[in-house]
């Protein structure tokens, strides 16, 4: 087999790549994204009070930190038995919303929008943030800045600290939201909505309104027919802090709905020999390698499959954007569910109704009588000895699973992190990007590199939760293998940082 | 003349936090300096830019896995070389000097002197509170460093100046 490396990092050599590996007749057979490999997680646990974990575990990632502490302690609740107040549970979510908006809006502007504003081939030098600011106005960047800015107070307001929340406990949160606090909030989500708004008025000018850009998202190139993952509420609607896992079949309907709790019981990791990388799959339809279709386990958790997963959104305008989505892609709804929508680079414009719901839900919140009720906490009694709680990331469903003894010391760690459910469609999308440039051995490299980062982009993979210095700004190097394994040719891109 | 001082890192990766634990030792020494603040990041481009914001100059400090040299190795780094550095840039945003640019065409109160210290890892992918010994050894030199730098005269814009050529 041949094999074909493109190294985003190469001074982490081994690590971070993409591999190609060609098949007998110099056609793509499979491709990979590989990630590094981060050691000792569990072992640097094992042994610590289980209290520990929400501050520990919202510092394995610099991006969302947010999302571990609030697995974490919803993990903890389970571990000790405890239920939280009803204001305990609405101020963490208020606070998971003002993330929420800030994570996707940094996504849309710095990373997914930049591929559509200024068209998949501008060179990479323009396609980033400041691109984007030049095409859309000084007046947009000022708004992103401050979006980021007054969500990154309500965080610290509500969870503590600036970069790592520490205000989540087992049972609750360390304090109540003030009068004057919820005021603010209240004012911040209303900024938040009209700032979603206009995101999506800007993607329905740039994107939806333009033939070129609208054909790329509506076609072919990263569609994969899979099941899809998120989280529900009672009703079947989106809820990004809690509720049931619900997985939707690649034509639509229901095909699982399980407690978080019960993860083991409906998926599996495949393993392959050449890498330490795992591909969890459902159990019930059974690994079929890195294909598509009903026959075949592979899932993909983000913000598109949500959206796939759910019969309505919670809040009102958010709800308008969501049928509109449904209604472009022509997707019919059947006795059994509605048809969902299988192109991957409709994620972006998921991501964008989804920051629109995230400052609805907050506003929602915010002014929730119950927000300000000094009923902050309860107190646990019992150590019930396994805990399992989970989120749902801006990069996919997160869930965290511990083990302790019955001093709650900990006894075994396992997490799964939003990537990890989507290893298998990066490796397919990447593939499908590959195909098109590249048929019986020849390479064409121009747009290559470009479709490829784009590919892996939209599911914007957190490298291990903990690398943080990859895409962005990263050089590119394609190697192509001989049969024997030797490199015969060097494509290379610097990085634009 | 206010000036931040930042650790990047994360302080949970071994030698990853070596920023971050010379951040903690310069608050110490430096809790009467009112015009100078530390700070702990924990991931760099956008977060790194709100951070130096509003500062006359921002000294940075973060760990390199360069392979050229041994670990524990303190380089002064410039701006266009900071990309050699693990947490400058972030993989869900953008790098430093994409960051920087975008900071001066919205008008940010951007810093005129920007300073950046590697110090050279020996391993970022094990997790651990311990730096290796080499780059704990060079802990105390990087903080010397910084303190001469606080010390010093302001430099130009030059280094500024750098970067804008590169955009």
């Amino acid at each position: 087999m041949t094999r074909l490396t493109i190294d985003p990092i190469t001074r982490l050599e081994g690590h971070g790549r993409i591999e190609i590996f060609l098949g007998e007749h110099g056609e793509v057979a499979n491709a990979y994204f590989q990630v590094p490999e981060l050691r000792g997680f569990e072992r640097f646990c094992v042994g610590r009070h289980a209290e520990e974990m929400p501050v520990i575990t919202s510092r394995i990632c610099g991006v969302c930190p947010e999302a571990h502490h609030l697995a974490s302690v919803k993990a903890l609740d389970e571990l000790f038995g405890v239920e939280p107040p009803p204001a305990a549970k609405k101020i963490r979510e208020l606070l998971y919303m003002a993330f929420f908006v800030t994570d996707h809006t940094t996504h849309f502007y710095a990373l997914g929008g930049p591929d559509f504003i200024l068209g998949p081939d501008a060179p990479p030098s323009e396609r980033n943030i400041l691109g984007v600011i030049r095409k859309l106005g000084a007046e947009a960047g000022k708004k992103v800045i401050a979006c980021r800015s007054r969500n990154h107070r309500v965080i610290q307001m509500l969870g503590g600290r600036a970069v790592h929340p520490s205000a989540g406990l087992p049972g609750g949160w360390s304090k109540p939201v003030s009068e004057e606090e919820r005021r603010e909030i209240e004012a911040i989500a209303r900024q938040n909505v009209d700032f979603a708004l206009f995101s999506l008025a800007a993607f329905d000018d740039l994107v939806l309104k333009n033939p070129a850009h609208l054909a790329l998202v509506t076609s072919d190139i990263y569609l994969h027919r899979t099941y899809s993952m998120g989280t529900v509420d009672g009703e079947n609607r989106l809820n990004l802090y809690d509720g049931m896992i619900r997985v939707v079949a690649p034509e639509g309907g229901e095909t699982l709905k399980y407690h978080p709790r019960e993860y083991a019981d409906h998926l599996a990791e495949h393993v392959e020999p050449w890498t330490y990388l795992k591909f969890p799959y459902l159990r019930k339809i059974g690994w079929k390698g890195l294909v598509d279709g009903s026959g075949s386990g592979v899932y993909v958790a983000s913000p598109l499959s949500r959206l796939n997963v759910a019969a309505a959104m919670a809040t009102p305008r958010a709800q308008e954007h969501f049928e509109r989505l449904y209604e472009t892609f022509g997707c019919r709804t059947t006795g059994a569910g509605r048809e969902p929508v299988h192109h991957r680079l409709a994620t972006h414009w998921a991501r964008l109704i989804e920051l629109l719901y995230a400052a609805e839900r907050m506003l929602a919140l915010a002014t929730d009588p119950e927000i300000t009720s000094p009923e902050v906490r309860r107190m646990p009694e019992t150590i019930r000895g396994v805990g399992i709680g989970s989120v749902e990331a801006p990069r996919g469903t997160l869930t965290h699973h511990y083990e302790t003894d019955d001093r709650g010391i900990l006894t075994r760690v396992n997490l799964i992190v939003g990537t990890t459910n989507n290893h298998a469609a990066i490796a397919m999308s990447i593939k499908r990007a590959a195909e098109k440039f590249i048929t019986g051995g020849t390479v064409v490299e121009e747009g290559m590199l470009n479709r490829i980062e784009m590919a892996f982009r939209l599911y914007d993979p957190c490298l291990s939760c903990a690398t943080h210095s990859l895409p962005g700004a990263m050089p590119l190097e394609v190697r192509i293998r001989d049969r024997q394994g030797e490199v015969v040719r060097t494509l290379r891109r610097d990085g634009t940082g | 003349m206010k000036t931040v001082v930042i650790g990047l890192g994360n302080p949970i990766l071994t030698d990853d936090g070596v920023g971050v634990k010379a951040a903690r030792l310069l608050t110490a020494r430096l809790q009467e300096r009112e015009e100078v603040d530390v700070l702990e990041l924990h991931a760099g481009g956008l977060r790194l830019l709100d951070g130096m914001a509003g500062y006359q100059r921002a000294f940075l400090i973060d760990a390199t896995v360069a392979g050229d040299c041994p670990p524990g190795t303190v380089r002064a780094l410039t701006l266009a070389e900071c990309g050699r550095t693990r947490n400058m840039a972030c993989s869900h945003d953008t790098a430093l000097l994409p960051a920087l640019a975008m900071g001066d065409l919205l008008g940010c109160p951007l810093p005129a002197e920007i300073r950046i210290w590697g110090v050279e890892a020996a391993d970022v992918e094990t997790f651990g509170e311990e730096l290796t010994p080499p780059v704990a050894a060079a802990l105390p030199e990087v903080v010397e460093l910084v303190m001469a730098a606080l010390a010093a005269e302001p430099m130009g814009r030059s280094s500024m100046a750098g970067a804008r050529e590169r955009q």
